[in-house]
């Protein structure tokens, strides 16, 4: 898989205190395994990389490339599917699962809350869109980080 | 003289255990006691010597008498000023001040389900460049900004999507839009859908310049008095979910209230798994039939989901036994007061204009003495 993350992307990369290096080791892994989402010709991975789930939507529909349209991640831990609500666009790529839209358990700074977020029930895993996890939960880690305090 | 000039300063020792008992729910960190949230509007202004409509059309006034009064019976450290018709105006509604009432409209301004196609959902630069008393965005920017300069600690800007199916029906008029429900389905819809969008729209003009909005967000309409469980989930749980999710995806949130006014018996579930749960999500429940929500199937129902919080019916609040609000609240917070994420006790709605200190006093004591985490 060739890999490539134009120069608009390595900006948001570096807005986002996010590392490339990250970035690229999220799709290589997701490439090596097949774990990813797939809508369309947009493909969705993550990975676990330190304290943060990092996150690469990439345009796949070159042949044998991968361009990364955005990269994000959040510093919850995602936990336990909390319920299924209705379909979404998105398939995981390795097992053909139809993804939902749902709820999840999250949990930073020790507190469990709910969140919203694209579920698989067949594999208990879930996934944060972009919007989720770079605004509501971007703020919601701010507030926690603050009401602690 | 501004109306800064009228209220001393506020204890800034009180703000401080106030806001770590408000921050405690959401942070598993209990603090102090069970908060109390009376809903309070213009009671503020009544018992800062002000009228129900003072309080509405000086809205700065308004906010300062809530974030003064607030103090007196240990309520909540935020400020909050709102009337149950955000947006209207923005859609050709005509709003006028009533000396005991909040803002209401002069009418409806449509009769037909094809007048709706012609109904134009306003952008958010036009929402922010709305001119006119009533008009929503420039309100609430005028009254945040007041609250920046002269309650700075108390302010959380707050955008009001309120009641989608209540405030959208006004446009057409209750009882037809009611009407609508069986016989034009498809405009009723449609309605709704205009509504919540310039409801949206504005959510993001206020999270654009405040960096976060809260949201509240209600189904005060859509009730079993007036609707069955479908016609509830396919008007309010369903545009109620849409709200939310489409404010997230413009940087509103991530606080949501839910307030589910007036007899929500049977539809109560409904809403369990049709809203949109954030880390900072109350649900509030206002009446089972002709009574309190009962906490405990609050609780029961909500508790995974949400922080919950508890109703005492609000005609207590104007009667004269504070023992009838006590004993209720003492009711209500043994049985809610343990809600895995985090409890609220308040009123099943806004505490009514006049209501009375006595009874106010006896809301805050059950919590002091049911609610004190640690005692149980």
């Amino acid at each position: 898989m060739q890999v490539t993350i134009p120069d608009n992307v390595k900006e948001l990369i570096a807005k986002r205190g996010l590392k490339e290096s990250d970035v690229l080791d999220v799709v290589n892994t997701a490439a090596q395994t097949n774990h990813y989402l797939k809508k369309g010709t947009d493909g969705l991975a993550k990975k676990v990389i330190g304290d943060l789930t990092v996150y690469a939507l990439c345009d796949l529909s070159g042949q044998g490339t991968a361009v990364v349209k955005s990269a994000y991640a959040h510093k919850m831990k995602l936990g336990k599917i909390v319920n299924v609500m209705g379909e979404s666009e998105w398939k995981s790529v390795d097992k053909g699962h139809a993804i939902a839209t749902g709820h999840v358990e999250i949990e930073y700074m020790t507190v469990k809350r709910n969140g919203p977020a694209l579920v698989c029930p067949a594999c208990n895993e879930a996934w944060v869109e972009e919007y989720l996890a770079t605004k509501t939960l971007a703020a919601a880690e701010g507030l926690f980080e603050a009401k602690r305090a | 003289m501004g109306y800064e000039e009228i209220f001393p300063p506020v204890d800034s020792k009180w703000h401080g255990n106030a806001a770590k008992r408000f921050a405690s729910p959401f942070v598993d960190n209990p603090h102090d006691r069970i908060d109390v949230d009376p809903i309070i509007l213009s009671n503020a202004a009544v018992s800062c010597g002000y009228t129900i409509r003072d309080f509405y059309e000086k809205p700065e006034l308004g906010i300062h008498c809530v974030g003064y009064i607030s103090q007196l019976f240990d309520l909540l450290p935020v400020t909050h000023w709102f009337f149950s018709l955000p947006w209207v105006t923005e859609l050709g509604l005509k709003l006028v001040y009533k000396e005991t009432l909040p803002p209401i409209p002069t009418g409806p301004i449509y009769s037909d389900p094809e007048d709706i196609d012609k109904m134009i959902v306003p952008s958010k630069e036009e929402l922010i460049n709305k001119t006119g008393t009533h008009a929503t965005v420039p309100l609430f920017y005028k009254i945040y900004d007041y609250v920046a300069k002269n309650l700075p600690m108390t302010l959380v800007p707050i955008s009001y999507g309120f009641d989608l199916v209540g405030a959208a029906a006004e446009m057409v008029g209750v009882e037809n839009f009611i009407m609508w429900t069986f016989t034009e389905p498809e405009a009723a819809n449609k309605l709704v859908r205009k509504y919540t969008d310039t409801a949206v729209n504005g959510a993001e003009a206020l999270a654009d310049k405040y960096g976060m909005a809260m949201l509240i967000v209600g189904s005060v309409l859509a009730n079993n008095d007036i609707f069955s469980d479908e016609t509830v989930e396919e008007y309010s749980v369903k545009n109620m979910y849409y709200y939310v999710d489409q404010c997230f995806k413009r940087g509103a949130g991530p606080q949501v209230f839910y307030h589910l006014c007036g007899n929500h018996e049977t539809d109560y579930k409904l809403f369990k798994d049709g809203l949109m749960w954030s880390p900072f999500t109350v649900i509030h429940a206002g009446y089972q039939g002709r009574n309190p929500f009962p906490s405990g199937l609050l609780k029961e129902t909500f508790a995974d989901k949400a922080t919950c919080m508890g109703s005492v019916d609000t005609k207590l609040m104007i009667d004269p036994n504070p023992n009838k609000v006590y004993n209720q609240a003492k009711e209500q917070l043994l049985a809610g007061r343990d809600s895995k994420k985090g409890y609220i006790l308040g009123t099943a709605c806004e505490t009514p204009p006049y209501t009375l200190p006595g009874q106010m006093l006896a809301l805050v004591k059950a919590a002091r003495d049911f609610g004190t985490y640690g005692t149980w």
